[in-house]
């Protein structure tokens, strides 16, 4: 008997655990195994193989039954993810239902899950901007949330490290607020985007507009062929999943590679409920998983942990695991886990017309468009809120068919459209501040379909939110107008949080582990061998679209671990 | 019941032959929603709004109507799967007026009205004042030029749809 327990435990017995595929758990995984460690990666969700499990990716558009609107019975079933952009008959395999795993909304917000091997890695809207110390300052010289613990210096490395390897796009743009990396070409421009940031470069010192660094193969390197990824072919489809590897996602890139070392041990399926902590060793030794399919629960063991189960569902797994030591969650000395949760800010948006560049337009597609950085309260603070926003901005000319017709003449207007004048739109990524009252909990009754608790989520707005909001509408106006743009429109959609998928915080990182769940190496500051490198490690949330950051900071923690488990620290 | 659900009445065995239209509502092709003679109308209704047209080159014969691109189908599969029940009733009880419509304006019902006349009777249903009848035609309508915009024909012969486009040129010269 004991020796069967002994053999199973054996059995289970890893140097690394993983939890979870998405965008940084594919990089704790490549970083562990390629340091040699034996490394079991546990996905909740189902495996998806690069290109063989991408069912849509080579579908033409006449193709799909609805033509690529879902059906009423899965809008109706689904009132949440039929919000999310991404979420159409092409890629609904990708998402998780609501039903699926409920959760208790305190206050409303959306959050959009996607439960598979690459998680929403595959999804992604594949924007990756650096932070720079205009960023990782925010807090300490603003006055809210906590001091970050590293500063530019400390990710630098690794940004370049990350970037090279997943394939970055970019212009080298020598902006001190939105740093330079590893580029491959960036994409080009058209000739009304270039217009706009001629006008915006000539009236204002302080704004730029620039082409947006994205995780597309533009030129691919000896390193991406050698991941079996070739160049981007401007399909613009790429949630569907990318048949050449065009733009990165642990499916394509990060997983595949660890699968090759030979030390990965890949398990879909594998629900983790809980980290388990060993009273005597003080320290955590595995985790325990419930079997998706079979619901039966298994206990898996290693010397190191990390935990990348997407922003929310890390701070789930750490406010699950309890224990005489940590009655409240793993790591919660301090009783902050779960809270100070933030995100961006999408709500606001404008849109207009311009008259000029009519002998011009455009051809092909671009999956990727021009970005302005933050220039509110950059350098100092300048305006009645606190911090910023970026914006993303693209201009495009469309062909509009006469539709008013019957018969012949209907389908002669079809058949000959008229190329129309140009269009411009924004959208703003707004700064918000991690408070104590956004918070994330375990809900104290309700279970998901696994008997784990259900997430409560308790996320919301501010007045410094509807300042920002404002603000951004109104300096867009301006900026719009700058360029001669006309019937400008402005737009607050009041969408619910989480609707950005970019919501962070819950485990954030800081110096003092009275007021931070975690160091400055990721680690769970009163249990080190437990490493948190997803969304709920930050601080703050910045204006950058945050995937970019997730990775490098991985790579750097599991960095770290490997050396303090050579040097036997941990 | 698999055949009707899967590969519409073109392939029924024969001993289905006996089924109506009635029988045909609680199983039909796209669930039921309007009966077989509805779906031939619905055929008819489309090829109407986007007809067969010579070629401009006469040598390549002609550029086919809605009808030949199984765009009724679509319609019927949207209205079925897509839509709410208030414009599924606008679309079911539509076809009872078309057929008032046509035998007000020319005397005849739409299948026995000529082309120009068919025509006709839309235009008349476009700028109707009963409740339903511009909603029936404007829904229909607005299926059929998606379902025949972004039907594999149309795509790859007419509006050359790039699945791979592997460019994207920022400033090109307008053509012509």
């Amino acid at each position: 008997m004991s020796y069967f327990n002994i053999d199973a435990a054996a059995q289970n017995t890893y140097d690394a655990i993983v939890v979870g595929s998405g965008i940084s758990g594919g990089w704790a995984a490549k970083e562990l195994t390629g340091k040699g460690l034996r490394t079991l990666v546990l996905e909740r969700g189902r495996d998806v193989r690069h290109v063989t499990d991408y069912p849509t990716t080579m579908m033409q558009p006449w193709e799909f039954e609805h033509r690529g609107q879902l059906p009423k019975e899965v809008r109706d079933a689904n009132p949440i993810i039929s919000k999310c952009y991404a979420f159409y008959e092409g890629t609904q395999h990708f998402f998780v239902k609501d039903a699926e795993h409920p959760y208790v909304q305190e206050k409303p917000f959306d959050w959009i899950r996607g439960y598979q091997v690459g998680g929403k890695s595959l999804m992604w809207a594949r924007q990756t901007q650096r932070w720079s110390d205009f960023d990782f300052d925010g807090p300490a010289r603003d006055g809210f949330a906590v001091d970050w613990p590293i500063r530019y210096k400390d990710i630098a490395p690794w940004y370049s490290y990350v970037e090279k390897f997943a394939g970055i796009s970019g212009n080298k743009d020598g902006l001190a607020s939105l740093p330079d990396g590893e580029f491959l070409p960036p994409h080009e421009w058209n000739c009304v985007e270039k217009h706009f940031q001629q006008k915006i470069a000539g009236k204002y010192k302080d704004r730029h507009v620039i082409m947006g660094r994205a995780a597309h193969i533009t030129q691919p390197q000896p390193i991406h062929l050698q991941q079996g990824r070739a160049q981007c072919q401007h399909r613009t489809i790429c949630e569907r999943g990318c048949p050449y590897g065009g733009y990165f996602s642990s499916n394509s890139s990060t997983i595949p590679w660890a699968m090759r070392t030979g030390k990965m041990t890949l398990r879909p399926h594998s629900v983790v409920h809980s980290i388990i902590y060993d009273e005597a060793k003080k320290r955590a030794v595995g985790v325990r998983v419930i079997d998706a399919q079979t619901k039966q629960m298994q206990e898996f063991y290693a010397k190191i942990i990390f935990l990348n189960a997407a922003a929310l569902n890390s701070n789930l797994v750490l406010l699950n695991s309890t224990s005489n030591r940590f009655p409240n969650g793993l790591g919660n000395d301090s009783g902050v886990l779960g809270k100070y949760v933030a995100f961006h800010n999408y709500r606001a948006g404008i849109s207009a017309e311009f008259d000029g560049n009519l002998d011009s337009t455009t051809e092909g597609r671009r999956p990727n468009s021009p970005y302005i950085p933050r220039f509110r309260n950059l350098l100092k603070q300048e305006t009645d809120f606190l911090r910023g926003y970026a914006a993303g901005f693209s201009a495009g000319r469309i062909s509009r068919a006469d539709q008013s017709g019957l018969g012949a003449d209907l389908k002669q207007g079809l058949l000959n459209p008229k190329l129309g004048g140009w269009y411009v739109g924004s959208h703003m990524m707004g700064e918000t501040i991690p408070k104590e009252t956004n918070y994330v909990a375990l809900d104290s009754s309700l279970k998901d379909p696994f008997g784990i608790p259900q997430l409560k989520i308790a996320i919301d707005y501010d007045a410094n939110d509807d300042k920002m909001v404002k603000d951004y509408q109104e300096q867009m106006t301006e900026m719009f107008t700058v360029a001669g743009f006309t019937n400008i429109r402005v737009r607050d959609d009041h969408r619910n949080p989480g609707l950005d998928i970019h919501e962070m915080g819950g485990a954030r990182m800081g110096n003092d582990p009275k007021t931070s769940i975690l160091n400055k190496w990721n680690q769970v500051h009163s249990c080190p061998n437990v490493f948190v490198t997803d969304g709920a490690c930050m601080t703050s949330t910045s204006t950058q679209n945050p995937s970019l950051t997730y990775m490098a900071l991985t790579a750097r923690a599991a960095d770290y671990a490997v050396k303090m488990m050579k040097q036997k620290s941990l | 019941m698999v055949a009707t659900a899967v590969g519409g009445l073109a392939v029924l065995p024969s001993w289905a032959t006996r089924w109506t239209p009635e029988s045909l509502r609680a199983t039909g092709p796209m669930g039921g929603l309007i009966s077989s003679a509805e779906t031939n109308l619905l055929a008819e209704l489309v090829e109407t709004i986007i007809p067969a047209t010579p070629a401009t080159d006469p040598s390549k014969g002609e550029i086919p109507g809605a009808k030949a691109l199984n765009v009724h189908q679509f319609v019927q599969k949207m209205v079925a799967d897509c839509y709410d029940k208030a414009a599924q009733d606008t679309f079911r009880k539509g076809f009872t007026a078309l057929d008032e419509v046509a035998k007000a304006t020319g005397g005849k019902s739409f299948l026995e009205t000529d082309a120009a006349g068919r025509l006709n009777v839309l235009k008349q249903m476009q700028q109707s004042t009963v409740p339903g009848q511009k909603e029936f035609l404007s829904l229909v309508k607005n299926l059929t030029i998606r379902g025949y915009m972004n039907s594999e024909y149309v795509m790859t012969n007419l509006t050359h749809y790039e699945m791979v486009p592997g460019r994207y040129k920022g400033c090109v010269p307008v053509a012509g």
